[in-house]
């Protein structure tokens, strides 16, 4: 058990390392979520909407957006490099290797909502009065659903033709109850409603994120083969 | 089963599903009673309600064949989901199409963002997805294994969806065949009978349409396999 955890670590500590070195997914995904921060304020009409009241829509979709501009291209250095033969032929189990890209994409999408959370606060002038540890509760969970379908579905794209414009068609659907969960129970949270309204929602979220990163996890190993 | 008993069998449930498409439309159109609440234009529901019930069938069969496929990587599986899931994309649009039409009359509105609508509307992009990932790789073996991992994970998807869109408000009307009181207790019996033709002849439809489009697959499969065989031997030749 400590070995495979020790594999899985390895493959996201690889990831990770990659990508503080060279801050390419990190710089973009951070521009993007400034920038769409600036959109979505001169989009809207402040005088009609108040922007406390859609919050958990902004934040949900920028989640996804921002998810699938740095998630969508997780194989692609390996791809690219023809490193992903070697990874193959290595004695590391195919679940291992899929757990190890879901942790290092959790853990980057994670740093981007918390980017959001302070970028949103800033401009649209956000406040939060509802449990914060519930808030982190449904976007931990939340994050660790997207990351899982799409870890599995970049993988996807990688070696399809259509490459990563396949990936919204493939996963927009799937990823439906996340954004439907999320959102309530973020929307009810920045209205500082009780803990036991969200209660619902976060087990669905919960429940979500479990089931989809083991079914994942086994599926993987028929995507990932040659 | 010979190449003649599968060509007679497509033939025979093809003949019996149209006669029943056609006694179908001649019970809605002259004998079933008008329903009191909705009127005239409850009448859609006995094409509505039987082509989303045979979609959700062919959706399960094509679960189960991609499991299978995945476990034992028998082609013929393979070619029994495909089949299955296009089938179902065809009851899945019926449904699609015809929920709309009813609800422009009862509703006043086109389309409206109510739980029933919205997860036939998300699994039939599920499924679109399915075709097309099958189609955009390069190795085919891929592309069957692709579309079986989808098949799977729409299927474990689609309690998530129910539930995430139940919890809006409902406007569909509540199930009236398969409800808690107990299976049509509530339905008139010439309503009943109309439905159960109407399962009957989407059943047979659905039938001769998966062993047409099963067959067609395994020819394919065989032009294949003998084009790949000949490809080889100019190969050694050459």
């Amino acid at each position: 058990m400590r070995t495979y955890i020790g594999l899985v670590w390895a493959v996201a500590r690889k990831d990770l390392l990659v990508e503080f070195r060279t801050f390419e997914r990190l710089t973009s995904m951070g521009a993007f979520v400034v920038l769409i921060g600036v959109l979505f304020y001169f989009s809207m009409n402040t005088a009609v909407v108040r922007p406390q009241d859609i919050a958990a829509a902004l934040i949900w979709m920028t989640i996804i957006f921002v998810g699938m501009l740095g998630m969508g291209g997780t194989f692609r250095l390996e791809e690219q490099d023809g490193a992903l033969t070697g990874i193959l032929q290595s004695p590391i189990p195919l679940d291992a290797l899929y757990l190890g890209k879901v942790l290092s994409n959790f853990i980057l999408l994670s740093v981007m909502v918390a980017l959001i959370l302070v970028v949103f606060t800033a401009f649209f002038r956000l406040q939060f009065s509802g449990n914060p540890y519930a808030l982190f509760g449904v976007l931990a969970c939340g994050v660790l659903g997207f990351v899982s379908l799409t870890t599995l579905f970049s993988a996807m794209t990688a070696r399809s033709s259509m490459g990563e414009s396949l990936l919204p068609v493939l996963i927009f659907p799937l990823l439906f109850p996340v954004i439907r969960f999320g959102t309530t129970a973020t929307d009810r949270l920045f209205a500082a409603r009780p803990f036991e309204e969200v209660r619902g929602d976060l087990s669905l979220l919960a429940a979500f994120a479990i089931i989809f990163t083991f079914a994942c996890a086994w599926l993987f190993r028929f995507v990932i083969e040659e | 089963m010979s190449q003649k008993q599968t060509q007679w069998a497509i033939g025979v449930l093809g003949t019996l599903g149209v006669v029943a498409v056609i006694a179908l439309h001649w019970m809605v159109f002259f004998w079933v009673p008008t329903e009191s609440t909705m009127g005239i234009v409850q009448r859609i529901y006995y094409i509505h309600i039987p082509a989303w019930w045979i979609a959700f069938l062919a959706f399960g069969a094509v679960a189960v064949c991609s499991a299978v496929y995945l476990w034992l990587g028998d082609d013929r599986l393979d070619r029994a989901a495909v089949t299955a899931a296009e089938a179902g994309m065809i009851f899945t649009t019926i449904g699609l199409l015809t929920g709309p039409l009813w609800g422009r009359v009862a509703w006043g509105v086109w389309w409206e963002w109510e739980p029933r609508l919205t997860s036939a509307l998300l699994l039939w992009f599920i499924f679109l997805g399915y075709f097309l990932v099958r189609r955009s790789t390069v190795n085919p073996e891929q592309g069957k294994r692709f579309a079986a991992v989808i098949g799977i994970i729409g299927v474990l998807d689609i309690p998530f969806i129910h539930v995430s869109v139940t919890w809006f408000r409902s406007l569909h009307p509540a199930a009236v065949v398969l409800n808690p009181d107990g299976f049509a207790m509530n339905l008139d019996p010439s309503m009943g009978a109309t439905l159960g033709v109407g399962l009957l002849a989407f059943s047979l439809v659905f039938a001769a349409l998966f062993l047409a489009g099963y067959t067609v697959a395994g020819y394919e499969h065989k032009l294949d396999l003998r084009e790949a065989a000949s490809a080889g031997a100019r190969g050694a030749e050459a």
